[in-house]
């Protein structure tokens, strides 16, 4: 059997050369996907401030959520953004264990250096620039290379890369912008590291008074490093450690590979969106493979019918065909899946380095290569060959065996009640999920719904597909018979081969639906922000900064000058419930708010917002049930507790936020207390030039921060969220391609199996032009029931997200990007319809109806 | 039940009715009460003119179409009562078949074609008796061509030798010489002869060519789904007389 099976392959490459194809990409998109969820599972983040420290202790960056199911504490654990910082009293702890030779604090915080001309010099590429105390030196370690250590609170030692970049020497004074105001300090020394020069920051050194005042967090270290006694292992020395702290799991002991999650927090971010983006592509490659590949092997089951029934006259019972077409299929998946595989390894590297350059995760996040992503994607492409061979296997056991006999296959004419109610239950499901939509309001959660949801109604279509077909034809086939010969065969043939039209639209209308859905829910969510925002800020000016950000004592100085109205200083950050869900914030300065920006207050006041008074948006406020006067617990983005009572909802929440609250209340639990943006409003009947000319004068003293218009914050808005969505745009790109290349295959699959019938119409008096004329009228048929089709799906599921995400059914749809994919999907069902249609005319019609 | 020995096919008041409920059109009766008996060892032609009900008799003798009323047997085998399955194996090793045309799998070599039946049923190939039928239908030393590479006789050939491998109770033919020119069309006859002559292996087969008919023992004449003559040693020219008669060319 399996001989056969083989047999039958090499004989018949044509008729699975579209399977093939469609299988190897959906292996090679499953091992890269594979590639980056290992990544994101496991991969390694390479340490570098921590290099020359065995053991590591820092506070546990997790909220923890314990639920009991089933008499099971399940644990559920969720980063935080910001850092949670130890008690410096663990220091004690830590020093009492044996085998410790030193413990060093390490303070970090963000300190930039500011050039002559204002430009702020960071780490290598654009990365961040953290500020310590030279004390802690030793963690890396770092050695002077040139000049001394800080020996006063005015002096600091930098690391060599970013003194060469910025150009500064042993004695040179220079503007560092930390956590307050920038101050000027002399340039001490210059250090290095043994493993030469910073490739993930740059470090700045202060003496540990100035390191302890700009970091704040009073009586708190942000991580703790043990250095052993002489002959201590690293592992003797964890343990010691672990057992002096106790089994609180408040602080944890990193050793090797973990230390680099320790120092760059980031990349847990990181992960977690490897994990779930991974996860989310190779899923759907996977159902996209399964849909498309169905549909080419039910079409090579279709075009085989002569020989299958033979097969079922001679000698084979309906079971031992449908073993043939499954051992065939896993043949093709084997091969395809092996082939599929080894493609994916550089996809997958490829994809690391796209992600890296968005920024999406950090280059020390290294790709884990190990053979599971291509052992799955080998058993995920036999098991989707499987499944779709299962499903076009219900057609085998309807091919008669006495069709053997007869002249011509034709097809069956009815759509079997299994395949009717099983499409009916897809597209049902798909109206279930467009419920669910609209009642998704994060983005996160509504992502993998929305292109499910595309992918759900694309099967129920693909199952009532002749239905569909002719359904569409009835309407398209008026126009058609215009045209005498051409449209008139043209419209017939499609009616009469509805089936064989289904399986070519089924693949295009996913690859519309898809493709504009995975562009139009960025720009619907990224137009709905940045409306918010553009709408929402009514201050007159707004105070930017090309650095870490804007400090403190500009909002006081602008404050004081005559004209000014309010001034509200901006930060964002993140903070979670107890049960883990995860809110934006914005902490704003209460005074003066409602002059600077409008969030569409639809419940309750922000007069009142300050302490721990905050204002909720309506989403938040919708799904918690909460309202003025209600209290809700939270955790700040570095883990403290706080219980906040609610003063107000607002509608603006996707643009500015799912929370607002006093700056000050979060200031003190983030990482970069200096403003992000600071709003100016003027009043009290200045002129408005003069107290522009008064604010950039102010501005001028302060590296990097600059006045700009009010739209600032909405182009910021915009700009960001583009970065996030190209990040998208790629990885769904690869689903889009995938879907571009299984269409193309189906339909020059079909085209090239109709030789016979283009010789008949060719000596029945038909010229070649006329035959490709109807081709292209027959293309053209099925490009637009797609383009119908994919768009309604797709805009269906537009508008359910839409109204889960900004409250409002307007799903956001450019007409340059829309006729883009409608021009792109019309191009690709003209030429790959045309011209295999053009190779099988080449021939003479009377061999063909001869062979 | 006939003593002795089984008729290697045999009909009873065999009704097949099409059903015309899809476009709402009229039943057809395509076979009206047909009973016959074919003994084996015997080659029996089946005439009549289109639609008279020559291919339905085919499809109901040999097990690949279901009957609407009557019975059948194969080798004294009934049909009655069998599934699908059931039906498949019963014709993978009771009976052959030598269609017009479209006979081969073309992605297998000539011995895969012949020995396809057997592999199916998972049964082991004498290879003595292999090539026994491949030197009695002439194709000694074709063994591994490919079916693309062998003249329209040779493939019919082939189709008899697969035919032929399973030792059948009967050999059904739909058109065996239907595609093929007057001088292979002979041979083909004459081998099909040979086969009834030689090992007593029966032959059932539908044709519209009075020469090939006169191959046969026996010629049953269908018109309008039943059995309007039979002829016993018929001639060509008889056989066209009678057929004129039953207005095939009219």
């Amino acid at each position: 059997m399996l001989r056969y099976a083989l047999q039958s392959l090499k004989a018949r490459k044509a008729g699975f050369i579209g399977a093939f194809l469609a299988l190897m990409c959906a292996a090679a998109l499953v091992t890269a996907c594979g590639g980056l969820l290992e990544t994101g599972l496991r991969g390694e983040i390479g340490t570098e401030r921590y290099s020359g420290t065995p053991v590591v202790v820092a506070a546990d960056q997790n909220v923890h959520h314990v639920t009991k199911k089933k008499g099971k504490n399940k644990d559920k654990a969720k980063p935080l953004d910001e850092r949670v910082w130890l008690p410096s009293v663990t220091r004690e702890r830590i020093e009492a264990a044996p085998g410790v030779g030193a413990v060093v604090p390490e303070a970090d915080f963000p300190a930039y250096v500011v050039g002559s001309n204002g430009r702020i010099f960071g780490g290598p590429d654009g990365k961040e620039s953290s500020g310590h105390a030279w004390a802690s030196a030793e963690l890396t370690p770092f050695r002077i290379d040139k000049g001394t250590p800080p020996r006063t609170d005015h002096e600091i030692v930098i690391d060599r890369g970013l003194a060469s970049r910025a150009g500064l020497a042993p004695g040179d004074k220079v503007t560092v912008q930390a956590t307050g105001l920038p101050s000027t300090y002399t340039v001490a020394g210059i250090a290095t590291t043994p493993g030469g020069d910073l490739k993930e920051q740059a470090a700045v050194f202060f003496s540990s008074d100035e390191a302890r005042r700009l970091a704040g967090h009073l009586g708190q270290e942000a991580v703790i490093g043990v250095l052993p006694k002489e002959g201590v292992s690293t592992g003797e020395l964890a343990k010691a450690v672990g057992k002096a702290l106790g089994e609180s799991s408040h602080e944890q002991v990193s050793t090797g590979g973990d230390r680099g999650r320790v120092e760059f927090l980031g990349a847990a971010k990181a992960r977690g969106k490897l994990i779930s983006m991974g996860g989310a592509i190779g899923a759907i490659g996977l159902l996209v493979a399964v849909l498309v590949v169905s549909g080419t092997f039910a079409l090579s089951i279709q075009q085989r019918r002569r020989e299958i029934a033979l097969l079922r006259a001679v000698a084979a019972t309906p079971r031992q065909v449908r073993r043939l077409i499954g051992r065939e299929a896993a043949c093709v998946g084997f091969a395809a899946g092996l082939l599929g595989a080894a493609a994916g390894l550089p996809l997958a590297s490829w994809l690391h380095g796209k992600f890296v350059g968005f920024g999406t995760i950090p280059e020390t996040l290294k790709l884990v290569r190990s053979p599971f992503p291509v052992l799955a994607a080998m058993a995920a492409t036999l098991f989707a060959a499987w499944a779709a061979a299962r499903i076009s296997a219900r057609r085998i056991s309807r091919i008669r065996p006495a069709e053997a006999m007869s002249e011509a296959a034709i097809e069956g004419d009815r759509l079997p009640w299994g395949r009717l109610v099983a499409g009916g239950i897809a597209l049902a499901g798909g109206v279930v999920l467009f419920v669910v939509l609209a009642a998704l309001h994060t983005e996160p959660a509504s992502m993998p719904v929305t292109y499910l949801a595309v992918l759900v109604i694309s099967i129920g279509l693909a199952l009532l597909g002749p239905l569909t077909a002719k359904g569409a034809l009835a309407v398209l086939g008026v126009p058609l018979r215009l045209s005498r010969v051409a449209g008139y065969l043209a419209a017939h043939n499609a009616r009469a081969n509805a089936k064989r039209l289904a399986a070519v639209i089924t693949p295009l209308t996913l690859l519309v639906g898809m493709s504009s859905t995975i562009i139009f829910v960025q720009t619907t969510l990224g137009n709905a922000a940045e409306h918010q925002v553009r709408g929402g800020v009514t201050a007159d000016w707004v105070v930017d900064s090309t650095g870490p950000g804007v400090p403190g004592a500009v909002a006081d100085r602008i404050r004081g000058l005559p004209g000014v109205r309010a001034v509200t200083e901006i930060v964002h950050t993140s903070v979670r419930t107890p049960g883990l869900d995860k809110y934006s914030v914005q902490g704003v300065t209460p005074r003066g708010l409602a002059s600077t920006m409008d969030l569409k207050v639809t419940e309750g006041s922000l007069d009142r917002l300050g302490g721990h008074a905050v204002a909720v948006s309506d989403v938040v406020a919708n799904s918690k049930g909460l309202h003025p006067g209600d209290t809700m617990k939270l955790l700040l983005g570095d883990g403290t507790p706080v219980t906040v009572s609610v003063v107000a909802v607002y509608k603006r929440g996707l643009g500015f936020g799912d929370l607002t609250t006093a700056h000050d209340l979060v200031a003190g639990h983030i990482d970069n207390p200096l403003s992000d943006s600071v709003l100016v409003a003027a009043g009290g009947g200045a002129k408005r030039d003069t107290v522009r000319e008064q604010l950039a004068a102010v501005v001028r003293d302060f590296p990097g921060a600059v006045v700009t218009g009010s739209g600032r914050m909405a182009d910021r808005q915009a700009t960001t969220h583009e970065e996030n969505a190209e990040v998208n745009y790629v990885a769904m790109g690869l689903i889009v391609a995938f879907t571009a290349i299984a269409s193309v295959n189906t339909l020059a699959m079909s085209t090239a199996d109709r030789s016979r019938e283009f010789a008949l119409l060719r000596l029945a008096g038909m010229t070649r032009r006329q035959v490709l004329r109807m081709l292209r009228l027959e293309a053209l048929t099925v490009a637009l029931t797609a383009i119908v089709l994919g768009t309604g799906t797709s805009s269906a599921t537009l508008t359910s997200f839409s109204i889960g995400m900004t409250g409002e059914a307007a799903p956001a749809m450019s007409p340059m990007i829309y006729l883009t994919i409608v021009a792109a999907a019309a191009a690709l069902a003209l030429s790959a319809t045309v011209l295999p249609g053009r190779i099988t005319l080449r021939s003479n019609p009377t061999d063909t109806i001869a062979d | 039940m006939l003593s002795g020995m089984p008729q290697a096919v045999r009909l009873d008041s065999v009704t097949k009715i099409y059903g015309g409920a899809g476009r709402g059109g009229r039943d057809v009766r395509a076979l009206d009460t047909v009973s016959v008996a074919i003994p084996p060892g015997t080659f029996t032609a089946v005439m009549g003119p289109s639609g008279s009900g020559k291919s339905t008799f085919l499809h109901c003798a040999a097990g690949l179409d279901s009957l609407t009323s009557g019975a059948c047997w194969i080798g004294g085998i009934a049909l009655g009562g069998m599934n699908e399955t059931q039906l498949t194996k019963l014709r993978r090793m009771h009976v052959g078949f030598v269609f017009q045309a479209y006979n081969l799998v073309s992605s297998l070599t000539v011995r895969d074609n012949i020995i396809l039946p057997l592999r199916l049923s998972g049964e082991r190939v004498d290879r003595g008796w292999l090539e026994e039928v491949l030197a009695r239908v002439g194709l000694t030393g074709k063994a591994n061509a490919r079916p693309s590479q062998l003249s329209g006789g040779q493939q019919q050939r082939v189709a008899i030798a697969r035919a032929l491998i399973t030792r059948p109770h009967v050999i059904f033919g739909d058109e065996p010489t239907g595609a093929l020119d007057t001088v292979t069309a002979r041979d083909i006859l004459t081998l099909l002869r040979s086969c009834v002559d030689a090992t007593g292996q029966t032959v059932v087969m539908v044709t519209h060519d009075p020469v090939a008919a006169s191959y046969a023992d026996t010629v049953l004449f269908l018109a309008d789904g039943r059995i309007a003559d039979r002829m016993q040693s018929p001639s060509a020219d008889r056989v066209a007389d009678r057929m004129t008669h039953l207005g095939a060319w009219a």
